[in-house]
C-alpha cells in the first residue's frame, strides 16, 4: 500500500459537495479510496469514444467499461457495466450501447466518462461503512458480489477497529474458507487484508462526511488484493458521523 | 458525595444513611415493602437487614417498623447519604426539593407516572433531572426497583426476596427480569454482589452502573440485561474500558426500528441497530447472551471460574450419549477440544479396560467407579494440552454422586483450569448442589456446561489476544 493521503480524499468531497451533489462518482470514489491507501485495479477514466479506445490499448484486453456518473447509484440497471471486451470493436460498440442506455434510462444524468479497466477475476469480497444512529461509524467485511446479496456472510465492527478485530471479522466469515483457498480459489494473504481494513477505519476517521461506503467487490486475485468498484455517499454537510 | 477517593456512585451502593420517603406501616404498600427490605431484611437475606440507619418518612409521622417517622426529610436530625423516593409522581419534584434542601446527593426515583407513561411523564421526567442536576444530584430511575448490595444488606427494592450473596453484580433495565433472577438465583447457588434495576435510566444509566461494579472489590463478573442504551457510543466506550478489567455478560433484547431513511449501499441495508448492537458488544469484548439461561450460565461460569486459557478443552464422561451431545455443542460453538498426546492416552490405557474410545471426549465407560473417574479426570488436570475440564456424570450404581462431586471439587482445587459439570438429569440434589456451592456450575443437562466453558473459553481469548493473560 502507498499509505494514505487524507487531503486528497477531502479535496475531492468538498468539490463534490460545492456541486450540491451528496454521491461521488466512480472516479471520484475510486481516488478517494486510493488517497486512503488501497490497491486499487488498474483503469483509466475517458471522456470520449476515442479516449476509451485508447485507454482500452493501454489497460490490454480484454477490458471492462463502467459509466462514470455522480448521477448513477445502480450501474447496472441503466446499461452502465459491459465486461469481456476484447478488441477496440467491442469497446467501440459498448461504448455506443453504453451511452445510449444511460441517456434513455436517466434522460438527466451527467455523464462525466466512461471508467475503462483492467478485466480482474478472483474471489469477490466487500469492504462497508454505514452510520449507525446510536453508536456512530460502523465498518463490515464479507463475501461480496453475490453472496453479499443473498447470504449476508458479513461481520461489524465500530470504527476505528484494531489489528485483532479485523482478524475475528475475518474469523466470523462463515466462507471465509473460499478466500483461504480451498478448492483452488485464490488464497488471500490475510495480512494484507488486514492492512485494507485498518487503511479503510483509519481513512473513514479523516474523512466524517462519508455517510455510506461499499467496496464491492473487493477481489481476492492470484497476484493479490485489489479494490475493484466503490460507491462513496455523502452524509449532511452539518451532520457528521459520530465516532 | 465526592467526597475524595470516593466513586462518584458510592452513595448507592455504601451510604450509611437512608431516608425513605413514602414509608408506610401498611402492608401491600410500596412503601412497607421497602421498608420491611431495609429493616428487617427480605426473604433468603442472611444477617437481616441493611447496616446502616434508616429514617422513615411519612407526612402522618408516627412509627414506622419501631423507627420514628419523620414529616418532612428536613426533620431529620441526622446527614442522610441516600434518599429512596416512592411517593406518587406527582409529589415526587416536590420531595426533590426537600431532598436537595437536606443536602442529599444520591435520590433513587421508585415511583412510575414518568417517559414512560405519556407526555406528562415525559416533562416531569425531564424536569426532574433538570433540578436533580441544578443541585449536583444523581438520580437513578425513576420507575425502578433501586438498588440491593449484599454485602451491607442495602435494599432499597421491594422485592420479596433476596439474591444470595456472591461475585455477581447486575444491572437490569426491566424490574420484573431483576426479581426473576432472584428467585432462580436462590434456587441455583448463583451468588450476587450488587443488583441493580436502572428503570427509565432518565440520569444514570447500565455505562455509570458498570463503571462502579469494574472498581468494586466484591464483583467478578458483571451481567446486564438492556433493552436500548441511552447512548450508543458512551455505552461502547465506557464497556470496552469495564471489559478490560472484568467480565461482562449482556444480554440485549428488543430491537429498535431501523432507520427509515432507505439505505442506497449493500453496508447500509445490511447494519440494522441489532446489528450495531452486537458489533459493539463483540469489538468491546464482552460476551453476548442471547436467552435468560445463557445470561445465568455465562454469568456463574465467568463469576466462579477462572478463563480457558489455551486452545483446547476436555469432555470427561462416565457416559456416552451426553458426551457425545457435549461434543456435538462444542463443535457447533467453535470451542475447541483438545487433541489429547499419545502420552495422555498412554496414561489412560493405564487406568481404563482397553474397549475405553481413545478419543476426546474421554468416555471412561459406564461402569467406571470413583476410583477410575478420579484417575482419569488427574491425567487430564496434568495434561498440557488441556486447558479447561467439563465433567459429566451419568447417575448409575457404582459410583456416588456426593462422592465423585466431592472429588471434583477437591480436584479442581488443584488447578488453575476452569470446570463446568454436568449431573445428567440430577435436579436439586445434594450431589450436584455440593458442586454448585463450591463454584463448579452444574447444569443438569450436558450442552450447558459446553456454553458456560465456551463463555469462559472467549474471555481467555479476549485476555490472550490483548496480552493481559
Amino acid at each position: 500500500m502507498n499509505g494514505s493521503d487524507a487531503r486528497g480524499g477531502s479535496d475531492i468531497i468538498r468539490a463534490a459537495r460545492a456541486e450540491g451533489r451528496s454521491m461521488l462518482d466512480l472516479w471520484e470514489a475510486r481516488r478517494v479510496l486510493s488517497f486512503m491507501g488501497l490497491p486499487m485495479d488498474r483503469a483509466v477514466l475517458a471522456g470520449s469514444r476515442e479516449a476509451a479506445l485508447k485507454a482500452a490499448e493501454q489497460i490490454g484486453y480484454p477490458v471492462v467499461m463502467k459509466i462514470v456518473s455522480p448521477d448513477v447509484v445502480h450501474k447496472t440497471e441503466v446499461g452502465g457495466v459491459k465486461i469481456n471486451l476484447s478488441c477496440g470493436k467491442d469497446v467501440g460498440e459498448a461504448f455506443d450501447a453504453m451511452m445510449a442506455s444511460v441517456r434513455l434510462k436517466m434522460p438527466t444524468a451527467r455523464i462525466k466518462g466512461v471508467l475503462i479497466e483492467e478485466m480482474v477475476r478472483g474471489t469477490e469480497l466487500i469492504i462497508g461503512s454505514s452510520c449507525d444512529p446510536q453508536f456512530g461509524r460502523m465498518l463490515m467485511f464479507g463475501m461480496g458480489g453475490i453472496f453479499v446479496e443473498i447470504y449476508k456472510d458479513v461481520s461489524f465492527r465500530l470504527v476505528p477497529i484494531a489489528d485483532f478485530d479485523a482478524r475475528e471479522m475475518m474469523e466470523e466469515i462463515k466462507g471465509k474458507a473460499i478466500f483461504e483457498g480451498a478448492r483452488g480459489y485464490p488464497k488471500a494473504d490475510k495480512d494484507q487484508i488486514v492492512r485494507i481494513l485498518l487503511a479503510v477505519s483509519e481513512g473513514l476517521m479523516k474523512q466524517p462526511d462519508i455517510e455510506e461506503l461499499d467496496i464491492n467487490p473487493l477481489m481476492v486475485t492470484e497476484k493479490g488484493i485489489v479494490a475493484v468498484d466503490a460507491r462513496v455517499i455523502l452524509g449532511e454537510a452539518k451532520k457528521p458521523c459520530p465516532v | 458525595m465526592d467526597r475524595p477517593g470516593r466513586h462518584p456512585l458510592h452513595d448507592f451502593f455504601q451510604p450509611e444513611s437512608v431516608a425513605v420517603i413514602g414509608a408506610s406501616s401498611k402492608p401491600g404498600k410500596v412503601g412497607y415493602a421497602i421498608m420491611s427490605n431495609l429493616v428487617l431484611g427480605a426473604e433468603g437475606q442472611l444477617g437481616g437487614g441493611f447496616r446502616g440507619k434508616v429514617y422513615p418518612v411519612n407526612p402522618a409521622g408516627g412509627e414506622i417498623f419501631r423507627h420514628r417517622a419523620y414529616r418532612k426529610v428536613g426533620d431529620i436530625p441526622d446527614r442522610v447519604d441516600l434518599a429512596v423516593i416512592a411517593v406518587p409522581a406527582a409529589g415526587v419534584l416536590d420531595v426533590m426539593e426537600e431532598c436537595a434542601a437536606k443536602g442529599i446527593k444520591a435520590v433513587i426515583l421508585i415511583s412510575s407516572g414518568f417517559s414512560e407513561s405519556g407526555s406528562d411523564g415525559k416533562a416531569r421526567e425531564r424536569l426532574a433531572v433538570e433540578r436533580a442536576h441544578g443541585h449536583g444530584m444523581r438520580l437513578l430511575g425513576p420507575n425502578c426497583l433501586g438498588v440491593i448490595n449484599t454485602t451491607n444488606r442495602l435494599n432499597t427494592t421491594f422485592a420479596k426476596k433476596a439474591p444470595p450473596r456472591g461475585p455477581i453484580s447486575f444491572v437490569s433495565q426491566s424490574g420484573a427480569i431483576c426479581t426473576s433472577v432472584i428467585e432462580y438465583s436462590s434456587e441455583e447457588y448463583m451468588g450476587f454482589a450488587n443488583f441493580v434495576s436502572i428503570g427509565n435510566k432518565c440520569d444514570l444509566d447500565d455505562a455509570d452502573i458498570i463503571e462502579y461494579y469494574a472498581q468494586d472489590p466484591e464483583t467478578r463478573c458483571i451481567s446486564i440485561y438492556m433493552e436500548s442504551a441511552k447512548g450508543g457510543r458512551r455505552f461502547y466506550d465506557a464497556l470496552r474500558k469495564v471489559v478490560s478489567r472484568k467480565p461482562v455478560v449482556i444480554l440485549k433484547a428488543g430491537r429498535t426500528a431501523i432507520g427509515a431513511k432507505a439505505a442506497s449501499s449493500h453496508t447500509g441495508a445490511l447494519a440494522g441497530s441489532d446489528i450495531a448492537y452486537d458489533a459493539a458488544i463483540r469489538e468491546a469484548g464482552a460476551i453476548r447472551a442471547r436467552t435468560m439461561l445463557e445470561l445465568f450460565d455465562f454469568s456463574r461460569a465467568l463469576a466462579y471460574q477462572p478463563p480457558v486459557m489455551g486452545d483446547g478443552i476436555a469432555i470427561l464422561s462416565n457416559a456416552g450419549g451426553p458426551a457425545v451431545i457435549a461434543a456435538d455443542v462444542a463443535q457447533d460453538l467453535g470451542l475447541p477440544l483438545s487433541r489429547l498426546t499419545d502420552e495422555t492416552i498412554g496414561k489412560i490405557d493405564g487406568v481404563c479396560p482397553p474397549t475405553w474410545n481413545h478419543g476426546n471426549p474421554v468416555d471412561v465407560i459406564g461402569d467406571a467407579d470413583l476410583a477410575r473417574y478420579t484417575a482419569v479426570l488427574d491425567i487430564l488436570i496434568n495434561a498440557p494440552e488441556v486447558h479447561g475440564i467439563i465433567t459429566i456424570v451419568g447417575p448409575q450404581a457404582v459410583m456416588d454422586l456426593g462422592d465423585v462431586a466431592r472429588a471434583i471439587v477437591e480436584m479442581s482445587g488443584t488447578t488453575s483450569k476452569p470446570f463446568c459439570a454436568s449431573m445428567v438429569g440430577v435436579v436439586s440434589q445434594a450431589s450436584e448442589n455440593y458442586l454448585d456451592e463450591h463454584g463448579i456450575p452444574e447444569m443438569e443437562v450436558p450442552e450447558r456446561p459446553v456454553r458456560a466453558m465456551k463463555a469462559l473459553y472467549h474471555r481467555g481469548l479476549y485476555l490472550r489476544r490483548r496480552g493481559l493473560g
